[in-house]
């Protein structure tokens, strides 16, 4: 074998080639036959909406689901991962957006977890803690990093860790490695650090599939970029040969604005809900607006840009630090969520499950949860009592529970989510505070939990609209605010902007 | 497997039955069991006398069925059945010279019943405050109720009671032991404060899930510290009814209590993760341990084998709970 010839099959070793792969999830298809050669040592953007099956297709790659149909080839080779493990054995490694560092043991440890070097000491096998340190040492300094080994995880800052979590990755020596929002949770700086460490990866000739949402970064960091839309792949351009608007296009195609009902002209002279001045440091700072009976508000921003902080701050779920809220012409000081409630404000949170409902307790339960001041005046409630505010919001909302006294957890996401609106239906608010209503829920619940803002906005009620998916925003909401890094950076008026413009906003902030 | 799940999903009335009232059916059997082969087990007597004993445990059981649903424990109940028996047994020998038995044990009795509630308040704030789990607030608890009943009595017991002070504990009305009707009261009072007020439908929802109870507008913290409050007024009244019955303020008083009560309400099929339970089924849990250990004694198995049958009972009831949930 000559030299050449080597090296040749040197490169297409790495050659991660997909072909025609599905993967159905009951009737819908979340990646639909998925076929294309991505090119080794180089990074590989990867892009899409929520949903749009980008996720999908990095599970697959990882062992953690297998694929309805198709097949994946690593230089040539027919992969067939059952589990993570699998996809691990083959140089196929992930590195996760949530941190998986164990934060009582130290960086080496973590590093070397189920992998600890052990020498025989008295007959009896134990860790080999000088060579453990030693290698840490010298991967942390080959990723140009200068951190201690023995220092516990804790100790470090989000973006240490994130870094960590790639050179744990790296010491298994990976072939292909994936990247699934790594810079989610990273200041400016440790994003730096991150791409420095990218470059030298690929450098050493690893590929890279990496999962953002920030635009701004692919044009510095990434070769290709490939779009995902509906599980379909819309297109691979190179990073050299597009720009920003040529992406967002690809990602959202031809936008359907649909069924909304006619806009509605809102009276602007008395708003029910004042905001000024709000802040909580490290979150958000200078929040000031006002909200006005009918209105449906929009809050435009990525995760992580403050748009939910401040509505639970608003709604008194965590304290802020400064500003003042004035509720029906009232000030507001200190609030708790059981004074907000009172006052005639709600919240449905965007984590439905963790934060919405009490999965175990019957679906009439959770929507009684916050109206027994109403339902029981005396504190004592009776099922009759209750029967007519559960069967008013399943019947008002479409809730479809069977019996109501079947705990909650056994509804679908959308008429989960239906009952959390209801439970505040029953407190018969003035302000609803609406973070994510469609999130996991299907495309019918989520057209009937849209139809129910507005018909709720239509009849008086102040709302405030969160939602990670922009046309949705442009579609439900009156008026938008764009939240950037925590504070308010443009006022939108939805009929006179494109996604496009809101996108680069929400991405970028007011200026360039 | 699967095929005598479906058929017990489907499957004939007996079967049904089982899985919605198991414990129920299984305190039938032992029953049934026990009135076939203990001695004397049926006697009005021997009937009376289980259900005082069983009094005493379940008025504190149906408060800690509460706080279990709340998410919280209580640890220290039996530390404070002994204190709250000896303050009011020194509040009775200090003061029956100078105001009269009457007086002087009702004064006791409530400064007992305050001491308990706030108790539980302190550890609802510990919890609160300063996040300690109530685990070891209460577990810290236990051994200081313990060391302060002791304290109060010097080490003796204190005797020297007012005449009618046994009658709470050991006297009978209409035929029936006194602490039965408290035991009846408290299951009844329990029982409506958790099915039917808002308080009680807010125990549930605070023990299910905390974050979204106070996004709510349930006042959690407060909803806690009731409940653990309430365990502590129920516990003193345990305590002064035990303390009537033996006729003493003794210091090592109910030593072990604790784990029975916890392990009533186990066997009544509350879960230890909050959010679930019913205060029937601690009764029935309550009933279920006082049978067992009063056959067992009528049956003459060594009190060493009770303590070994007591845990293996405990563990199964669980394991059942478990499997009728996977089944469900």
């Amino acid at each position: 074998m000559t030299t050449v010839a080597a090296r040749l099959t040197d490169v297409s070793k790495d050659r991660l080639e997909f072909r025609a792969v599905s993967k159905r999830f009951g009737p819908t298809l979340a990646l639909d036959r998925f076929s294309h050669v991505f090119e080794p040592g180089r990074v590989h953007a990867l892009m899409g909406k929520n949903g749009s099956g980008k996720s999908t297709l990095i599970k697959i790659l990882a062992g953690a689901i297998a694929p309805t149909s198709g097949e994946i080839l690593i230089g040539g080779e027919d992969c067939r991962f059952q589990r993570p493990q699998d996809a691990f054995d083959a140089g196929v490694v992930t590195v996760h957006q949530e941190l998986s560092l164990i934060p009582g043991l130290t960086i080496g440890e973590n590093i070397f977890l189920g992998r600890l070097p052990h020498v025989r000491r008295f007959g009896l096998p134990m860790v080999d803690w000088i060579a453990l340190n030693d290698r840490a040492r010298d991967l942390l300094h080959e990723m140009g990093l200068d951190l201690d080994p023995r220092r516990e995880a804790s100790s470090l800052s989000v973006g240490q860790q994130q870094v960590v979590e790639i050179v744990k990755a790296m010491s298994t020596d990976p072939r292909i490695l994936l990247l699934d929002e790594p810079t989610s949770a990273l200041a400016t700086r440790e994003v730096k650090q991150l791409f420095g460490l990218i470059e030298r990866l690929k450098a050493r000739g690893v590929s890279m599939l990496y999962i953002t949402h920030r635009l701004s970064e692919l044009l510095e960091i990434a070769d290709t970029c490939t779009v995902l839309r509906d599980g379909a792949h819309v297109g691979t351009v190179e990073m050299a040969e597009t720009d920003h608007a040529g992406i967002v296009a690809m990602m959202f195609g031809a936008a359907a604005h649909a069924t909304r009902p006619s806009r509605r002209d809102i009276r602007r002279d008395t708003p029910v809900l004042q905001v000024a001045g709000l802040r909580r440091a490290g979150h958000f700072h200078d929040i000031s607006f006002d909200l006005h009976p009918g209105e449906v508000l929009g809050f435009a921003g990525l995760l992580g840009s403050g748009r939910t902080e401040i509505l639970r701050a608003i709604f008194g779920a965590d304290a802020a630090d400064a500003g003042s809220v004035r509720l029906h012409d009232r000030e507001v000081r200190g609030a708790s969520p059981r004074q907000m409630c009172q006052a005639g404000l709600g919240y449905t949170p965007e984590n439905r499950k963790e934060e919405g409902l009490v999965q175990i307790l019957p679906t009439a339960d959770n929507l009684c949860m916050a109206s027994h001041d109403r339902i029981a005046p005396h504190s004592i409630v009776t099922r009759a009592a209750e029967d007519p505010y559960v069967h008013r919001q399943i019947r008002d909302l479409s809730i479809k529970c069977g019996d109501p006294e079947n705990p909650v957890q056994s509804l679908s996401g959308g008429n989960q989510q239906k009952v959390v609106i209801g439970k505040w239906m029953n407190t018969e608010p003035s302000v609803l505070f609406f973070d994510e209503p469609s999130r996991g829920v299907d495309v019918q619940a989520k057209r009937q939990i849209f139809d129910i803002i507005w018909q709720k906005a239509a009849g008086g009620l102040a709302a405030v609209f969160i939602s990670t998916e922009l046309e949705e925003v442009l579609e439900v909401c009156d008026r938008i605010l764009v939240i950037h890094d925590g504070a308010i950076v443009a006022e939108v008026d939805p009929t006179k902007t494109t996604l496009t413009e809101l996108y680069r906003l929400c991405m970028e902030g007011p200026t360039q | 497997m699967t095929v005598r799940d479906a058929e017990a999903a489907t499957g004939n009335p007996a079967s049904r039955l089982l899985k919605a009232y198991p414990m129920e059916l299984i305190l039938l059997a032992l029953i049934l069991f026990l009135v076939a082969t203990a001695p004397g087990f049926a006697s009005l007597g021997n009937v009376l006398n289980v259900l005082r004993t069983v009094a005493m445990l379940g008025i504190i059981a149906f408060g800690m069925t509460a706080v279990i649903i709340s998410g919280e424990i209580d640890l220290s109940v039996g530390a404070g059945v002994a204190l709250a028996g000896c303050i009011v047994a020194w509040f009775a020998e200090t003061l029956t010279g100078s105001l009269g038995g009457t007086a002087a044990v009702s004064i006791g009795f409530l400064v007992a019943v305050g001491v308990g509630f706030l108790l539980g308040v302190f550890t609802g704030k510990c919890r609160q405050l300063y996040r300690v789990p109530t685990f070891i607030t209460t577990l810290a608890l236990f051994t200081t109720l313990r060391g302060a009943a002791n304290l109060i009595t010097g080490g003796f017991p204190l005797s020297n009671l007012p005449s009618g002070f046994g009658f709470f504990g050991g006297g009978y009305l209409l035929g029936i032991p006194f602490p039965v009707y408290i035991f009846a009261a408290t299951f009844l009072g329990m029982h409506f404060l958790m099915k039917f007020t808002s308080f009680g439908r807010a125990v549930y929802a605070v023990g299910g899930n905390l974050e979204a109870a106070r996004l709510s507008g349930i006042d959690v913290w407060r909803v806690k510290n009731l409940t653990l409050g309430l365990t502590g007024v129920l516990t003193a009244i345990s305590g002064t009814l035990i303390a009537s019955q033996i006729g003493s303020g003794i210091g090592t008083t109910a030593t072990g209590m604790e784990l029975d009560v916890i392990a009533a309400v186990i066997i009544g099929g509350t879960s230890l993760m909050g959010g679930t339970g019913r205060i029937w089924g601690t009764l029935v849990g309550v009933i279920f341990l006082g049978c067992i250990a009063n056959g067992m004694t009528l049956l003459n198995v060594s009190e060493y084998w009770q303590y070994v049958v007591r845990g293996a009972i405990i563990l199964s009831a669980v394991l059942l709970n478990q499997l009728l949930e996977k089944v469900r």
